[in-house]
């Protein structure tokens, strides 16, 4: 760090944010019950954005533009990059806007075995604890990847902020696959911040559950519209859409319309979204203090939420890019209930897509439920293709609760009257 | 290009060497980037030389008792191969030891390290940064400006990004060594309708420099006109229908309905449903599929990241399934030969089997002969994401465009978006009529599931096919 920083000043910049960080993981990666490949990994780089401030008709500009440098680079390397990002910061003038204030801390250190003993060990006890749910003959584990990272992360800016802090992540991805009647397969993934062996055995068991109905799932799926079920990380990903909505990034540009105080739901809607930006780090990578944020309360647009150039452009406090957030609703309606209509419960999909802009969420089905007087019916093929905009005037969460690494909030939303291509037309 | 790779090379060959004593194999793949976005938007001007996580550095693999291992690092140097050696030994010796009771390795043959020798300079007319961040950005500016003018626009979006990269494969006997550079560039536009965003955009690629943004100024029309013409679409009524795909289309089928299929190293796992057609009709007899370096493309080498030279691989030949193609680890374990499809996210990640410039033949139909023949149907344009499906199949494809077909013509109807589904040979053996001039995108990065992010391109030519659009 204080190589850069001299550098830096060698080459005229005296604005800057240095972010640091180190990296070290153990990987393993698996067919079945042999191991594939293994791997090691040590790396530290330095992001370092340099800033240039302007004047035109009297109104203050300010550039950023961001380089990475590696510690192996010489002083000649490094100054010319540092030059270089400079001279072009001066072409990329926008209103101006204040760097981060300013922070200093001793270094924040993870705990817990993750983040303290050897990640090969960690890696080891991942892959004990998936494989111990593969016991069946009819399902079981096809392949699986597996990273534990830690990693040591140093913001420092010509401000005078100085914080440093660790992490350690395990996650990985898993294929399960049952071939009667049907040969067919599931993917999932997980990611940890604890080494949560339970949880992961637990997690690969329910795949191992759902490809078994995968199997015997029918193309029976008739063309319509139907009251569709989400349930895990597929509603994780639909209710980011108030997420994505209320972000400084789409509000600044005018993308999103939304303002603090605005019932960003509507009048007409079914359950209330409330939302919390939860910090997994205790700074972000400009080096902002990361604290949890209320969002959304009861569909009320409470906060907005990003990085430090556009929090400053729309006069709010620069919050830092959180990679979690809960949905705090108790929802009203348990899962079991919810499967009492006649429904379609979207279990996978090929890949579930939310379009933050338009709204629009879809994807092909891997494994679906066609619910039918109480009787659950496996079915696979055809696709969803909804609006956000338009279901969540009767949107509906269950009591049950999902949580993973970036989400915690309901396992099940119903989303009524959505249009599905069913296999009907193969 | 990166003089800094001559400098180490000597002392890469030294630690291979010293590896070479404990361990049957040892090859580094060291690699070195120059990368630099330019972009444009309402979110204001920014320019980036921070690159995409690929980078400079270095990865050691090497084959013990236990197989394929590898090591990544960002620094190296003569003086620091004790201390490497040392923590390859140590490191991956305790991930072996604690590996849970019954997992045994995965029997894998030495890799082929028959000699070869490599130089390869990246082709282009003109280096993007001599044409230099102010004439670049004034450009995209430009382009912004025009847009604006159309009516109803939210925000006109422009960006230029370029990658110049110089590979370098040691082993015992290899020595390949190749720089590459690609440009892109994408134009694109926003509108409201009420709370509902809709976007259109166009891509532009080139393996080699900014030769390219000749291309770029003229189409931001296009591209609005779109834009409006999706103001006024509506929801898809879900079914099967004739539809003729722009080559853009084509390409995203070609790249996810059935080039992730045959991607070998999901053959190893048993993941994929062509190892089980090969030598038979999966496609109509007007489709033959391509992958390689015989086109030039973003993602073309000469080599790729185990050090197996690279070729033109064709997959189905006039409707027959021949091969898929393979990187060097899964060939061992089949059989059969690598076909330089061995790529990685970067020096970090782990070598997979990965397409690379993926592609239909054309055939001698034109755009306008396929809409004429279609009663009822839809013309598909501007594909915009897919995802792979190898073990079942399974289609899923995102576009934003369908133009209603009508007897023959086109009516000005516009639906969107569209989800297209189904079974990827039954919508493969529907092509009825196949496009003259073959058209690739490089644009897009492709992920292996839903990460491991390599460039690459496809595309292909206008096709006639029936698909289930929902």
């Amino acid at each position: 760090m204080e190589r850069i920083k001299k550098l830096l000043k060698e080459a005229g910049v005296s604005e800057y944010i240095i972010f640091g960080c180190i990296e070290r993981t153990a990987e393993l990666f698996f067919i079945k019950k042999q191991l594939d490949t293994r791997r090691i990994k040590d790396v530290e780089k330095f992001k370092v954005t340099v800033f240039r401030t302007d004047e035109k008709d009297g109104k203050q500009l300010r550039a950023a533009t961001d380089v990475t440098v590696l510690a192996e680079m010489t002083d000649v390397e490094m100054l010319d990059a540092f030059k270089g990002a400079y001279f072009a910061a001066q072409f990329a003038m926008n209103p101006y806007y204040e760097l981060p204030d300013p922070v200093t801390a001793p270094l924040i250190e993870a705990h817990g075995r993750l983040a303290e003993q050897a990640p090969e060990q960690s890696a080891g006890e991942m892959a004990a604890a998936l494989f111990r749910a593969d016991t069946g003959t009819d399902a079981f584990l096809n392949s699986a990847e597996i990273f534990v990272i830690q990693r040591r992360s140093h913001v420092i800016s010509s401000r005078g902020t100085d914080v440093s802090w660790t992490e350690a992540e395990v996650k990985g991805e898993y294929v399960v696959q049952a071939k009667e009647p049907e040969d067919v397969e599931m993917y999932r993934d997980f990611a940890y911040t604890e080494l949560n062996t339970n949880a992961l055995t637990a997690q690969a068991k329910e795949a191992l559950s759902f490809v078994r109905d995968r199997a015997r799932a029918q193309k029976i799926l008739k063309s319509g519209n139907y009251d569709v079920i989400l349930t895990d990380e597929n509603v994780m990903m639909t209710l980011w859409f108030y997420g994505d909505r209320a972000s400084a990034r789409m509000l600044y540009p005018g993308y999103s319309t939304w303002k603090i105080g605005d019932d960003v739901q509507g009048e007409t809607c079914g359950d209330r979204v409330t939302l919390t930006l939860r910090a997994l780090a205790p700074y972000s990578k400009e080096g902002i203090p990361m604290h949890d944020l209320a969002l959304i309360e009861n569909g009320v647009m409470r906060a907005t939420h990003g990085p430090n150039r556009f929090c400053r452009y729309l006069g709010a406090e620069p919050t830092g890019d959180y990679r979690k957030y809960s949905c705090d609703n108790p929802g009203t309606m348990t899962f079991a209930e919810m499967q009492k209509r006649p429904c379609l419960w979207a279990v996978t999909f090929s890949g579930f897509e939310m379009d933050p802009f338009s709204g629009h969420f879809g994807g092909e089905i891997r494994l679906g439920y066609l619910i039918e007087d109480g009787k659950l019916t496996p079915v696979t093929g055809g696709s969803i293709n909804g609006s956000i905009l338009d279901a969540q005037k009767d949107i509906v969460f269950s009591t049950e609760r999902y949580a993973e690494i970036g989400y915690d909030g309901p396992y099940a939303i119903l989303l009524k009257n959505i249009a599905v291509a069913g296999t009907d037309a193969e | 290009m990166f003089e800094r790779l001559d400098a180490v090379k000597p002392a890469l060959k030294k630690l291979i060497a010293t590896l070479r004593e404990r361990y049957a194999y040892v090859s580094v793949l060291a690699t070195a980037e120059r990368f630099r976005s330019w972009n444009v938007s309402k979110n204001g001007i920014s320019l980036s030389a921070s690159g995409l996580d690929g980078g400079d550095g270095y990865v050691i693999r090497v084959f013990d008792k236990t197989g394929c291992a590898e090591y990544s690092i960002n620094a190296f140097s003569e003086e620091m191969i004790p201390a490497i050696v040392n923590e390859m030994e140590t490191r991956l010796e305790a991930e072996r030891a604690a590996l849970p009771e019954g997992i045994t390795p995965m029997p894998a043959a030495i890799p082929d390290d028959s000699p070869a020798a490599l130089k390869k300079e990246a082709k282009y007319e003109i280096d993007p940064m001599d044409v230099g961040d102010e004439a670049i950005l004034a450009l995209i500016g430009r382009i912004r400006e025009k847009g604006l003018h159309a009516e109803g626009i939210l925000d006109i979006f422009c960006g230029v990004n370029y990658s110049a990269e110089r590979k370098i494969f040691l082993s015992e006997n290899r020595d390949l060594d190749e720089s590459h550079m690609w440009m892109n560039a994408f134009v694109g536009a926003m509108s409201a309708r009420g709370e509902e965003i809709k976007e259109s955009y166009k891509g532009y690629s080139v393996l080699g420099g900014a030769e390219l943004l000749k291309e770029v100024e003229n189409d931001i029309d296009e591209v609005t006109r779109r834009l409006n013409d999706l103001l006024r679409s509506e929801p898809m009524i879900p079914g099967e229908y004739e539809c003729v795909c722009d080559p853009e289309v084509t390409g995203m089928i070609v790249h996810e309905a059935f080039g992730h299929g045959v991607e070998m190293d999901m053959f190893v796992k048993d993941r994929a449903q062509a190892r089980q057609f090969m030598g038979e009709y999966v496609a109509s007899p007007l489709v033959t599929m391509h992958d390689g370096s015989a086109v030039d493309e973003c993602a073309t080498w000469a080599f790729d990241d185990e050090g197996t030279l690279t070729g033109d691989t064709v997959i189905i030949d006039k409707g027959v399934l021949r091969r898929g193609m393979c990187d060097a680890l899964s060939a061992m374990r089949l059989g059969v030969k690598p076909t330089g499809n061995g790529r990685r996210e970067s020096y970090e990640r782990k070598a997979y089997t990965r397409m690379t410039n993926t592609y239909f033949e054309g055939g001698d139909a034109t755009k306008e002969e396929m809409i004429a023949s279609i009663p009822y149907g839809f013309l598909l344009e501007e594909p915009t994401s897919g995802m792979e499906d190898p073990k079942n199949w399974g289609i899923q494809c995102m576009v934003n465009v369908a133009r209603e077909i009508k007897d023959g013509k086109l009516t000005g109807r516009v639906f969107s978006p569209i989800v297209l589904t189904g079974y990827v040979p039954d919508l493969l053996k529907s092509v009825s009529m196949m496009g003259g001039k073959v058209q690739l995108a490089g644009g897009g990065y492709c992920g292996k599931g839903y990460k491991e992010w390599v460039k690459v391109s496809d595309g292909g030519a206008y096709m006639k096919a029936r698909i289930r659009l929902g």
